[in-house]
């Protein structure tokens, strides 16, 4: 193993072999901003532990080690699952070994943002299920909550612990040319890849222990204990430990992986909706070997939709009959809380900054891409004029489904797709096609810039928490913007770095 | 625990055991049948009688005349359509792992997930010739021990621990009945003397396929006689694939869990059968009929183990 040896030489040669490392790999000029190497290919602070180290380990030993994280990732069990006419596939998980990296001091601006984000937000959800003051006030208009389709009825009146509705959010970011990071969506129904961030980190640590030894790496790693607690604040008997179950739809679910790895980090109990039922006081039950136990705390993984075929859809197999009942007595803790996909719209998403200033009386620390909503008139006319240049956004989809990449679309495409906004204006929103960030990715022996964003993942019960970082997807196809997984996406792990630096 | 994860975690043990036992077995009556005398044989069919596969198979392949050792090997070892060939063990035993991952040692999960991929990658090979089945076959059992190797030695001894324990010994005691009811399927010579050394070879390749020889001859003799082995086999309370053995392991088993009394009572019925068995100069018919009924009495275990634990809600439900 030469990296051992290496080691010893590595304060001599390090200077020395930064630039020529990335030269050699014939690394383009950066088009857009690259979030490791600045525009003179040089790397940034928060990257130099990084190159120096690749730089140690030479391109064949990169390439031998890319090969031992796939086979760890087959051996780990690290997949998701695609549905398909030949059967379930389980794709292992595409990972990059690259990491993404960021300044602590950079995140710290960042963590900020993303924690006043969700406070608005909850506040946001809280307030349109019972006073509905935001409307009253005239700075949310009455149209666009009735146009959405994840504002559900049967919550009116509730307030959860806290006031809190959606605990779990997934905030999408991606960084523009001049290097802002803009908040590209949040996902506050049932944000999932918390798990893929987590095992990035373990993979990266199997393959690379000498980075972590000794070094300005944050951990990751206290994700699973964070969010327990944050479950554990939702019980309704406080005091006795909890009883958290997590309630998957099953192994066909394209994120099951990360469900049953969440129940085991957390010593929480894996659950289907035919393990539970609720009875005549109107508490959760799960049927144990030995009878029924009381359940305190459900994590669900299952959209509103299928939650309670009592409640809403009624030809559900995946929920629990009666569980709309239990939460609304007080008698469960459900995270996130039914109805908090209302804030979860791309409609609504454009009013954020609003929101934050209307509940907090602050500006957003982390602007909002900027945004044209097709339900007002003289912006949805810029929009179909400019149906070539836009992103067009369903309101209520996520995944990536039924949108339209303006300059990638036909002519056709695009027309088919201004009827579509002309017939329900409120259902969508358009925003510039961002020149989205890259990174250096190992595509072969060679690095090569790949588009990628980040999704931190920010929990809220009785007190807020961030991820150090968060779930970098990378499009692993040359010059695509598509991360999902499901469409030539992959991952890596994301590093905040403590470069010591006052501006880094 | 949850009724569900129970399950999954009986059945999980329960196709590892299969998996591991359909492996020793072909690779024993393959080296068997290479020691017979030409005039002693049994059909490759046997071990699809023994398996209680031999209607899937005649469904599978209505047509087939002839069924030999290059139909029914792959059939035992890597038919997907075969719920109980090797492949299909390890893959519903990796499937019913994957739903009780959060119960299980993380390591449990790798391991399995590893013997899976090696079966699914390689199941192929055994089609090239004995050698490459037999280094097959041996890869799926060296895999399998690890896999109890890990259990045993990193998971803690709770419920979960307990419903493993219990999938494994049922399917082993269920196998040990049917891995020396093969001996009343074999042909013997019409010459006495080439009938008693085909016996013996059979008997011997029954204790090989239950890796029982080696302590056969230490606790019992160095001659392999038919009652001998049964005795064995059916009552020794010492080695681990007897079928009293497996009981007690069931019984401690079933001690640990709640509400055990339908279970247990199922448990000693069978007990107390094998227990007060007359083995002595035993007819090969009297001796399969006496095993089915021991078949039966495991399956009855099997049933009140699912009606207590595993569907005992839905039983509520419908009253």
């Amino acid at each position: 193993m030469p990296t051992r040896k290496s080691l010893q030489g590595a304060g001599t040669f390090a200077a020395l072999h930064f630039s020529m490392s990335v030269k050699l790999h014939n690394y383009p000029q950066p088009e857009v901003f690259d979030e490791l190497l600045d525009t003179q290919l040089k790397p940034r602070p928060a990257a130099r532990v990084l190159f120096e180290y690749l730089d140690r380990l030479g391109a064949p030993e990169l390439v031998a080690r890319r090969e031992s994280v796939d086979a760890a990732i087959m051996a780990m069990g690290i997949t998701f699952t695609v549905y398909s006419d030949a059967g379930n596939i389980d794709r292992a998980w595409p990972f990059d070994i690259i990491p993404r990296t960021l300044s602590s001091k950079e995140w710290a601006r960042i963590d900020a943002g993303l924690k006043q984000r969700l406070t608005a937000l909850n506040l946001f959800i809280d307030d349109l299920y019972n006073g509905q003051q935001v409307v009253k006030d005239g700075v949310f208009p009455l149209e666009v909550l009735e146009g959405s389709k994840n504002f559900r009825e049967q919550c009116m009146g509730m307030t959860p612990r806290f006031g809190v509705w959606s605990h779990i959010c997934g905030t999408d970011l991606v960084r523009d040319s001049d290097g802002t990071v803009y908040v590209l969506e949040d996902n506050l129904r049932v944000p999932s890849g918390v798990s893929y961030m987590l095992e990035n980190r373990q993979l990266m640590k199997r393959l690379f222990p000498e980075l972590f030894k000794a070094s300005d790496i944050l951990p990751v790693d206290d994700y699973p204990a964070q969010l327990y607690d944050t479950l554990a604040a939702l019980s309704p008997r406080p005091g006795d430990r909890p009883v958290i179950v997590v309630l998957t739809p099953g192994i066909y679910n394209s994120a099951y992986f990360e469900h049953s790895y969440l129940a085991q980090k957390m010593g929480a109990i894996l659950v289907e909706g035919s393990d539970l039922v609720v009875q005549a006081d109107d508490c959760v039950y799960m049927k144990t070997i030995s009878g029924q136990r009381r359940v305190d705390v459900i994590y669900r993984r299952i959209d509103d939709d299928f939650i309670d075929p009592e409640a809403f859809r009624p030809d559900s197999a995946l929920g629990v009959k009666g569980l709309m009942r239990a939460w609304r007595a007080g008698k469960v803790g459900i995270a996130n809380a039914p109805g908090s996909g209302v804030a979860d719209d791309k409609v609504v998403y454009t009013f954020v900054p609003k929101l934050i200033k209307y509940y907090l009386d602050q500006d957003a620390i982390l602007p909002n891409v900027p945004s044209w909503m097709c339900m007002v008139e003289d912006q949805c006319d810029h929009v179909l004029a400019n149906l070539d240049k836009l992103v067009v956004k369903p309101a209520n989809e996520s995944g990536g489904y039924g949108m339209l990449i303006g300059p990638r679309a036909s002519a056709e495409e695009r027309r088919k797709f201004a009827e579509l906004i002309r017939a329900n204006p409120r259902n969508y929103m358009a925003q510039p096609t961002l020149s989205i960030s890259t990174a250096p990715t190992l595509i072969g022996d060679k690095l090569a810039p790949r588009h990628l964003d980040l999704r931190p993942f920010v929990l809220q019960s009785d007190k807020l928490y961030a991820t150090t970082g968060g779930l970098t997807r990378v499009a692993l196809r040359e010059g695509s913007l598509v991360v999902n997984s499901s469409q030539g996406g992959g991952s890596k792990d994301t590093w905040i770095v403590d470069t010591h630096e006052e501006d880094a | 625990m949850l009724s569900r994860v129970a399950e999954n975690l009986y059945w999980m043990g329960r196709y590892l055991e299969r998996a591991e036992n359909t492996a020793r077995f072909i690779n024993s009556m393959t080296q068997v049948r290479l020691d017979l005398p030409r005039s002693a044989s049994f059909g490759w069919d046997v071990l699809l009688k023994v398996a209680g596969l031999d209607h899937l198979y005649a469904e599978r392949y209505p047509e087939q005349q002839v069924i030999d050792e290059d139909s029914i090997i792959p059939f035992l070892i890597e038919e997907p359509d075969n719920p109980s060939s090797i492949l299909a063990c390890i893959h519903n035993a990796r499937e019913n792992a994957r739903t009780v991952r959060e119960v299980l040692p993380m390591d449990l999960w790798e391991r399995i997930n590893s013997l899976y991929l090696y079966i699914r990658d390689n199941a192929d090979r055994a089609r090239i010739g004995r050698g490459p089945r037999n280094e097959l076959l041996q890869g799926v059992i060296g895999r399998r021990e690890s896999i109890i190797g890990l259990l045993t030695g990193s998971m803690s001894e709770d419920v979960a621990y307990q419903f493993i324990k219990l999938g494994r010994n049922l399917e082993r005691a269920d196998m040990t009945t049917r891995i020396i009811d093969v001996n009343s399927a074999v042909r013997l010579p019409r010459d006495p003397a080439l009938a008693a050394v085909t016996v013996e070879r059979m008997w011997l390749s029954t204790l090989n396929a239950l890796s029982a020889l080696q302590m056969y001859r230490r606790h019992v003799g160095v001659h392999v006689r038919g009652n001998d082995v049964v005795n064995y086999l059916l009552k020794d309370p010492h080695f681990p694939r007897t079928v009293l053995h497996c009981m007690a392991e069931i019984e401690g088993c079933l001690s640990v869990l709640p509400e055990h009394k339908e279970a247990m009572k199922k448990v000693r019925q069978c007990w107390r059968r094998v227990e007060r068995m007359v083995v002595d100069d035993l007819k090969p018919t009297v001796l399969h009929e006496y095993l089915d009924q021991v078949q039966s009495d495991l399956g009855e275990i099997h049933n009140a183990v699912s009606r207590q634990y595993f569907h005992r809600h839905q039983q509520a439900a419908e009253q």
